[in-house]
């Protein structure tokens, strides 16, 4: 069913895994790398507004040698507080060119994706979903993951936080169009380090996010 | 190369090493503490850069806020209040929810600024109130 309706959207390219924090405190930068089963990506992003971000990414869709470098802008389209969690809803587009490297001659042409991205996490336990469409000039992809996560025990500011997570990921164009990604999360002060493996592609999983 | 990404992300982490361990906040003085989970913010030990503070002549203000669950939502206070120099100390307990501050003497912060402030952080500011708990 939810293939079916993927496909009925219209599907196109994407990579990425959840990002955390996609939007910081107003004057915040953020620098973000990540590699999956699909892609690797460095992304950094600045915060003008605290519902907005703004920045560059790179992104490389290994198996077909291709590269996207633009922008994209992230919005912070709701958040619900409450005293001991918080959920947020966000929004974002990206544009700009993807070109053939190594073996693919392909030239650079216009390139772009849209997604939306929900979280919801308490000190203990985390949920997430995110959604991408892309066209990377080679027809259209799409992606979406969902994470569920679980601390051990609480940490206070300052202290090493560890998280036990466990990611699926549906990519309907791939020959392994479900995976389960199980990931351990390191996080203190302005860090973030998770690190997993996707036993169906034989693929590390890594990603850091360093908040500045 | 995914590889070498991984060792590459664990090489930067292992590198910021330094910055982990002081990275609280703009100001040097920020701090942290281990209150205990059902601690009511009216019986938060002062930590010593806050009392530090006090004892300089500055003045407590102390905020609830929704939704601090994690490092960076700490960070970003301490790095949005600690842009003010108005503000001597700061101080997040995350399990209280409490932002603690301690405003210079002479220097003062309406309650609309720190909400202001908080808000721009990405938060939300519950209650305020001044000086030492009864």
């Amino acid at each position: 069913m939810l293939k079916h309706i993927l496909a009925g959207v219209g599907l196109l390219a994407c990579t990425a895994t959840a990002d955390a924090r996609p939007v910081s405190y107003e004057g915040g930068w953020t620098a973000i790398g990540e590699t999956d089963r699909a892609s690797s990506a460095l992304w950094v992003h600045y915060t003008p507004h605290y519902e907005w971000s703004l920045g560059g990414r790179v992104e490389w869709m290994r198996d077909r040698d291709l590269v996207f470098t633009g922008a994209q802008a992230t919005h912070l389209v709701h958040r619900r507080f409450r005293p001991d969690s918080q959920g947020n809803l966000y929004a974002f587009a990206g544009a700009g060119v993807a070109e053939g490297i190594d073996g693919n001659p392909r030239d650079a042409e216009a390139a772009g994706f849209v997604g939306v991205m929900a979280d919801w996490e308490t000190r203990r336990w985390f949920v997430s979903w995110e959604a991408r469409l892309a066209d990377f000039g080679e027809g259209g992809e799409a992606m979406q993951a969902a994470r569920v996560g679980w601390a051990p025990y609480e940490g206070d500011f300052g202290d090493l936080h560890t998280w036990f997570m466990l990611e699926v990921d549906q990519r309907p164009q791939r020959d392994e169009p479900v995976t389960v990604t199980p990931l351990v999360r390191f996080f203190k002060g302005p860090v973030l380090l998770e690190l997993g493996y996707t036993p169906a592609d034989d693929e590390p999983f890594a990603s850091f996010i360093y908040r500045f | 190369m995914t590889r070498i990404l991984a060792a590459a992300s664990a090489a930067f982490l292992f590198t910021l090493s330094p910055a982990l361990a002081d990275d609280h906040g703009e100001h040097a003085h920020d701090d942290h503490a281990h209150g205990e989970h059902d601690m009511q913010p009216a019986d938060m030990a002062l930590n010593e850069d806050i009392s530090a503070a006090l004892a300089a002549g500055g003045s407590l203000v102390t905020a609830e806020v929704n939704g601090m669950v994690c490092d960076f939502c700490a960070m970003a206070m301490t790095r949005t209040f600690g842009r003010r120099d108005e503000v001597a100390a700061i101080h997040v307990d995350l399990d209280t929810k409490v932002l603690q501050l301690v405003i210079r003497e002479g220097e003062s912060m309406t309650d609309e600024v720190i909400r202001d402030l908080v808000t721009r952080s990405g938060y939300e500011t519950t209650a305020i109130r001044r000086g030492m708990a009864d």
